[in-house]
């Protein structure tokens, strides 16, 4: 589904991300982990096409990830999500709906199932200023559902959250796990990460440490967390 | 799997682009503001007007307070379309509707020609608006009936379309103030720089500044050179507005200014869709 080879990003003499490569399958639960700046939200935004690379190649389901039909079936949510706050929460779920070519009858029934599965009936008609940084997560969320998408690429999902949005974010990727979708999931939270993801791959400085199943990178009674900080820390 | 696509996104995008301006205060405000002024005119178009001793006719005083109303229209639309051009990309990069766009199988082409086509639709929709007040005001207070009027706003709705692009080319490389004042300078200069040249071609400036007997010498230099390369925006406003008094004469003294600002639009649309391949999503 994702494949990245030999992937570098260079900001001037800046390193953000140095020959990364790995592949992520189709139905697979991938985490991409990372301190601060170790260059996680860079490949999310070169496999986007929001920044172009220095070298290497990124492609989404055998396409470059450059062209527009890669994106075809790929639902985002970016890190520190916003909706203007003169629209709606429905009103941005309709414009999402538009915007993937949905028409009039479909994108109403594909939004009211939205909201039900993001559980914001009764709050869908408020104006985005009123929400809180929870109900937002929520909607921005929905948004990236809309449509039924193969892949879905969340950054930092849980950034902001209580424990309990925490916890109906975890719950809702689980459901989703059951109906195939592939998630590449960029988190701080390794506990989370530890209970969803098949696969992760830790990032230090824009290097790729380590690739593999969550079962075979915390062995030996260590959790995901320890390897992670003994990683990082070298 | 592909879905029957509604419209295309550039039209969608170009629909939200408009929907989010009509809904700001500040733009509601402006063109409230403009319209009260347009109506205020309305007593204007009647009344005694001696010139120079003379009586001048009705005809003659509501074609010239017409023409009046549709340069100041015209030029405030452009301010306008400035205004809502300039913070036209750092909104939806700051409101996160950039990422929302672009995160879809939409290009960035799509983007950049759905923004240029909801903010010039939207800066046209009102300059015709207030362009069909006066329309009205003279059809029912002077009963002079000018369609003409209406087919020369839609003419000079293509400095609109200039100011929109140059604003956005500009708004990619510097700060959006920067380039709303260096696009208004612009406009200023293309207006003084006309004034200049028709007070160079006057005969009674040649009959003041020459002695008798000399001959004017029409020498090309620089400045005449960048005077038939500029924007000619108060160009082609005047030549819209000599569709109103019929002085459009169809030669290519009218014609010029059409084709530079339409030339100006096509080549600052290529350098902007080139500049925005490269811009960084945030």
């Amino acid at each position: 589904m994702i494949e990245l080879t030999s992937a570098t990003k260079h900001y001037d003499t800046l390193a953000a991300v140095e020959d990364v490569s790995f592949s992520v399958k189709t139905g697979e639960y991938f985490a991409l982990l990372g301190p601060n700046g170790a260059g996680k939200t860079t490949i999310v935004r070169m496999l986007l096409d929001f920044t172009r690379p220095t070298s290497g190649r990124l492609s989404i389901g055998g396409l470059p990830s450059t062209q527009a039909a890669a994106r075809l079936g790929v639902g985002y949510l970016p890190e520190n999500f916003h909706i203007q706050p003169y629209l709606s929460g429905r009103q941005y779920l309709e414009r999402c709906a538009d915007l993937l070519g949905m028409g009039r009858s479909e994108a109403t029934d594909e939004c009211r199932r939205m909201i039900e599965l993001i559980g914001m009936q009764g709050r869908e008609h408020s104006l985005a200023g009123t929400y809180s940084k929870g109900m937002l997560q929520r909607f921005g969320l929905g948004g990236a559902l809309l449509g039924h998408p193969k892949l879905l690429i969340l950054d930092e999902p849980t950034s902001g959250l209580d424990p309990i949005g925490i916890r109906e974010i975890r719950l809702l990727l689980e459901t989703l796990k059951k109906d195939g979708m592939t998630i590449l999931l960029n988190s701080h939270l390794l506990s989370e990460v530890e209970k969803i993801c098949d696969s992760a791959a830790i990032i230090n400085q824009g290097r790729l440490l380590v690739k593999d199943t969550i079962s075979s990178i915390a062995t030996d009674g260590d959790t995901l967390e320890d390897v992670f900080i003994r990683l990082v820390r070298g | 799997m592909s879905r029957p696509q509604a419209l295309p996104p550039i039209l969608k995008i170009g629909r939200f682009t408009l929907k989010d301006h009509v809904r700001q205060k500040s733009f509601i405000v402006m063109f409230l503001i403009g319209a009260a002024f347009v109506f205020f005119t309305r007593s204007c178009y009647q009344g005694d007007y001696l010139v120079n001793g003379q009586m001048l006719g009705a005809g003659s005083v509501a074609g010239g307070i017409a023409k009046m109303s549709f340069h100041t229209i015209a030029i405030g639309m452009m301010l306008l379309a400035a205004l809502l051009a300039m913070r036209a990309f750092s909104h939806d990069r700051d409101h996160g509707m950039q990422a929302c766009i672009l995160a879809k199988p939409i290009t960035r082409t799509q983007y950049v020609m759905g923004k240029v086509l909801g903010l010039w639709i939207l800066a046209l929709a009102c300059m015709f608006i207030l362009h069909v007040i006066v329309f009205f005001i003279m059809a029912l207070r002077v009963k002079a009936f000018m369609p003409a009027f209406l087919a020369a706003s839609l003419l000079c709705s293509l400095n609109l379309m200039f100011v929109v692009i140059s604003v956005l080319v500009l708004s990619l490389c510097m700060s959006d103030f920067v380039a709303f004042i260096a696009v208004m300078a612009v406009t200023v200069i293309s207006f003084v720089s006309e004034g200049i040249h028709a007070l160079h071609q006057s005969q009674m400036l040649d009959a003041i500044a020459l002695p008798q007997g000399a001959v004017s010498q029409a020498d090309v230099t620089w400045t005449t050179v960048m005077y038939y390369l500029w924007p000619k925006l108060s160009g082609l406003q005047i030549t819209a507005a000599s569709l109103i008094d019929h002085g459009w004469s169809g030669g290519w003294a009218d014609l010029y200014p059409l084709v530079n600002i339409f030339a100006y639009c096509l080549i600052l649309l290529a350098l902007l869709l080139w500049r925005f391949r490269g811009e960084e999503i945030i």
